[in-house]
């Protein structure tokens, strides 16, 4: 990789749209849903001094479901459901002579699967506040391969509590324009980390609100309190300790009143024990609101 | 239905971006042919049998036919095949040739003749570095013991425990663990500690290699 500034860091867990999401609960009885296919494939990752490595090339591709659902005008149900979930590496050749010294291998299997409920603790009128619990279930796969060194989940169980806010506002008369941001813990088993997360993101409404182009800021602090291979000889403890900054972008273009497409990309300004590398999405959402 | 089918496109792109690929290490050293008889002293009137080995240009040992030569067969006698004969006391440098094309390798030691036959147990010192950005320090030393060598790390050795699955190899190869002696899964990550390891000659390896094994990542090296 030649060009370090386009490099990006994606986190399994946070794959969610960046158009859903902020502190606006569904409306009972509405909704907004995703499939979308999620990539990156890396020959570098970021170390636990923040510098870049490289490694042999690994790919990643999630297909995953996103839905959100309101039960009622305040209580909306989330899930983010890596359907399925490839994860490979390449071959290790000598280039001396051209013989395979490490075969590559592949798993595609389901990957974990994020559960959610949102609460809006905010009435109409009032800037939107709203708390949410999100259940990260392993129903990925773990430490397969011949060396455990490929995975679809991280293997662990979280709890994330997070607190979102936000508002929306036009720019001129015709451009729907919105801001939010929100904060949260993941509380994690297994002896992996707890983790501190923050972000926040933007969006505008072009041609009458047919498209959407947001962006996104993702921070993630690990508190550095889960084991090590000191004690842990796993190699998912690989995904332990993980921190990044990332800046999402996406376009969600309606080509229907509720359906259309999503494109993203993401990219880095930091990372630790994480790939390094950009991250592309796309999708097809269907929207209920419209 | 343009956009769809970009969509489309985008897709089978993709799937056909998830297929394994190779990727290559850059692994070549220069061959090299070793006498790995650590002889001192040949006792006056016997014989002892010379080995060599030699490593190609990925530094695994494959088989040749060196030929075996005295500088002074009046001292010391060899055969082609490197079976001396210590003939009169003094000292003759032992070659060992191989001639590949228009390549030749050759390997030399100066063997003593006495009243016993002497082989010294070697030893060295040295330290390992971080080739990565991961930590990885200390002094060792590499000595030959009786039915195989023993590696000793001093105070001052660190490896960072970030990782997965770090590895310590013998190696021919500094950038390459194909055909390495793996020692073992590294256990202690601060501090001394050692590694007997038998069925190894001290001449065996050249390098010592820290490696990431699940993720083939190179920590870090030493020479030996």
């Amino acid at each position: 990789m030649k060009n370090l500034a386009i490099i990006a860091i994606i986190m399994l867990g946070l794959t969610s749209s960046v158009f859903g999401g902020g502190p606006w609960p569904q409306p009972k009885g509405n909704g907004y849903f995703k499939l979308s296919e999620w990539w990156t494939v890396f020959d570098q990752h970021y170390t636990d001094t923040g510098n870049i490595d490289p490694n042999v090339t690994t790919g990643i591709f999630n297909t995953a479901f996103y839905g959100e659902y309101g039960i009622t005008n305040r209580l909306t149900t989330t899930i983010n459901a890596n359907l399925l979930s490839r994860n490979y590496m390449n071959n290790l050749k000598s280039q001396t002579t051209q013989e395979v010294i490490v075969p590559g291998e592949a798993i595609n299997t389901f990957g974990d699967v994020d559960l959610g409920i949102k609460y809006g603790l905010t009435k109409q009128g009032q800037l939107p506040l709203s708390i949410s619990l999100i259940l990260g279930i392993p129903t990925g796969k773990t430490n397969a391969g011949s060396f455990g060194n490929l995975a679809t989940g991280d293997g662990e169980f979280n709890q994330i509590l997070q607190i979102d806010t936000g508002f929306g506002f036009k720019i001129g008369k015709n451009i729907s324009a919105y801001a939010s941001g929100y904060a949260a813990i993941n509380n994690r088993t297994k002896e992996f980390s707890e983790e501190f997360r923050y972000g926040i993101e933007a969006g505008i409404g072009l041609l009458k609100n047919r498209v959407w182009l947001t962006s996104k800021l993702n921070v993630v602090e690990s508190f550095k309190n889960g084991a090590t291979a000191e004690t842990v000889t796993s190699t998912s403890i690989f995904a332990n300790n993980t921190e990044f900054s990332s800046i999402a972008f996406e376009a969600n273009i309606y080509v229907t009143k509720n359906i259309g497409v999503s494109l993203g990309t993401a990219g880095a300004m930091r990372g630790e024990i994480i790939a390094a590398a950009p991250s592309y999405s796309i999708g097809v959402f269907y929207d209920m609101n419209k | 239905m343009k956009i769809y089918q970009f969509v489309l496109f985008i897709a089978i792109a993709s799937i056909f971006q998830s297929c394994i690929k190779d990727d290559f290490v850059k692994d070549f050293v220069e061959p090299v042919l070793r006498i790995t008889t650590p002889l001192d002293t040949m006792q006056i009137n016997t014989n002892f049998q010379f080995e060599k080995m030699f490593l190609n240009n990925i530094g695994s040992e494959i088989t040749v036919d060196a030929i075996w030569t005295s500088s002074d067969a009046s001292t010391i006698s060899i055969t082609e095949g490197g079976l001396a004969t210590a003939l009169q006391e003094g000292a003759a440098t032992i070659f060992a040739t191989f001639q590949d094309g228009d390549e030749i390798y050759q390997d030399a030691v100066i063997v003593h003749v006495g009243a016993t036959t002497t082989i010294n147990l070697q030893m060295t010192n040295g330290s390992i570095a971080t080739t990565s950005s991961y930590a990885l320090q200390g002094d060792f030393i590499f000595e030959e013991t009786i039915g195989g060598v023993k590696l000793t790390f001093a105070d001052n050795y660190q490896a960072s425990t970030a990782l997965p699955g770090l590895f310590v190899y013998l190696s021919n190869n500094a950038n390459s663990i194909a055909n390495a002696y793996e020692i073992g899964a590294v256990e202690v990550f601060n501090g001394s500690h050692t590694y007997d390891i038998s069925n190894v000659g001290f001449s065996d390896y050249q390098y010592l290699l820290y490696f990431c094994k699940p993720f083939n990542v190179k920590v870090g090296d030493g020479d030996l």
